[in-house]
């Protein structure tokens, strides 16, 4: 019999993962990768469109789409139980899905404050609860949640996103012991600057000088988001089988100076 | 947005006591003028305007007159300053 995993450790071939925020950015970018490695997906964002968009662009078949606002915080861990009760079991969660405020905290607002956390942390831990229940989670799942280079390091203008990253970081290591149990594994990608919609918007707001300092501050440039889905693809396959509670760095170097 | 609605938040962005800034203010003359005041400045026009303005023009400012100059007609009535 042919062992795909043998030969290409990566293959997801029959796994169904969830990916949050998949109408853009890296969200999207690991859905078509994690497609291209033979995962059934289920996407899941606000933008039904662009969702739809994503969908059209996955290779293989047995994909879905799933539009479903994350803010309602405590209506994910129900809504997962009726996916998993309609589609079968998951396999793996991307939580992709998140706001970025570039706010110095003198005009940051409490709104905003709370709109960030609700998102980036709120929905990520609604996402755990909803994962790890009987019927939603395959033996065996793993979870891959998104930090961020801003919450490992400090950046002027990014209190509260800084604030939610450095929290998923937290989050990750606390869900990887309280898991471990159920064999669930749960890690978190923490990327630099890529070039998504996302990034392009914080660069929008930045001088040309401004820009060309922060480009260099990662040395090897700005990301690309296929470089955050390779390392999502990779703690999500038999690759990461034994590693839980970890922070993978993707940041052309950002961190290491 | 009005003007007068406008310059209390130039005061508070620039750590300033309240009824401080007037129109015709230098930016340097600013201790709180820094790159930070502009990311904040520009994410205060977003919010509470919806506008986008582009950070090179917003650094060629040199008064606040000149920075309220590109909100267009999306600042009226000049009360203060």
């Amino acid at each position: 019999m042919h062992d795909s995993a043998a030969t290409n450790p990566l293959d997801l071939a029959g796994r169904a993962i969830l990916v949050t925020g998949a109408s853009s950015g890296i969200g999207r970018e690991t859905a078509l990768l994690l497609s291209q490695l033979g995962a059934h997906l289920v996407l899941t964002g606000r933008n039904e469109e662009h969702l739809a968009e994503t969908l059209q662009l996955l290779t293989g078949d047995g994909h879905r789409a799933e539009p479903f606002d994350l803010s309602a915080t405590d209506e994910i861990p129900r809504w997962l139980k009726i996916l998993g009760a309609s589609s079968g079991p998951l396999n793996g969660l991307v939580h992709s899905a998140g706001i970025h405020k570039l706010r110095p905290v003198r005009t940051l607002r409490s709104q905003t404050v709370e709109d960030v956390m609700r998102i980036n942390v709120g929905a990520a831990i609604g996402l755990a609860k909803g994962f790890c229940q009987k019927g939603v989670c395959a033996p065996g799942g793993s979870v891959v949640f998104l930090s961020s280079v801003a919450g490992l390091t400090g950046q002027a203008g990014l209190a509260a996103y800084a604030a939610s990253k450095g929290a998923i970081v937290a989050l990750t290591r606390a869900l990887a012991v309280e898991f471990a149990a159920e064999h669930i594994r749960v890690n978190c990608v923490a990327p630099g600057i890529v070039t998504t919609e996302m990034g392009q918007s914080l660069l929008a707001k930045l001088t040309p000088e401004q820009g060309a300092a922060l480009e260099a501050m990662h040395l090897l440039g700005f990301g690309r988001p296929r470089d955050v889905a390779y390392a999502i693809a990779f703690l999500l396959a038999e690759t990461a089988r034994w590693i839980t509670g970890t922070v993978l760095v993707v940041d052309g170097g950002y961190t290491a100076q | 947005m009005e003007r007068n609605e406008l310059l209390p938040l130039l005061d508070e962005l620039l750590e300033l006591e309240p009824g401080t800034v007037k129109g015709s203010d230098t930016l340097d003359t600013f201790d709180g003028w820094n790159s930070l005041a502009v990311i904040g400045f520009l994410a205060m026009v977003d919010e509470k305007l919806g506008l986008t303005l582009e950070p090179r023009k917003l650094v060629a400012c040199q008064t606040i007159d000149d920075l309220l100059g590109l909100l267009g007609d999306r600042i009226t009535q000049e009360i203060r300053g």
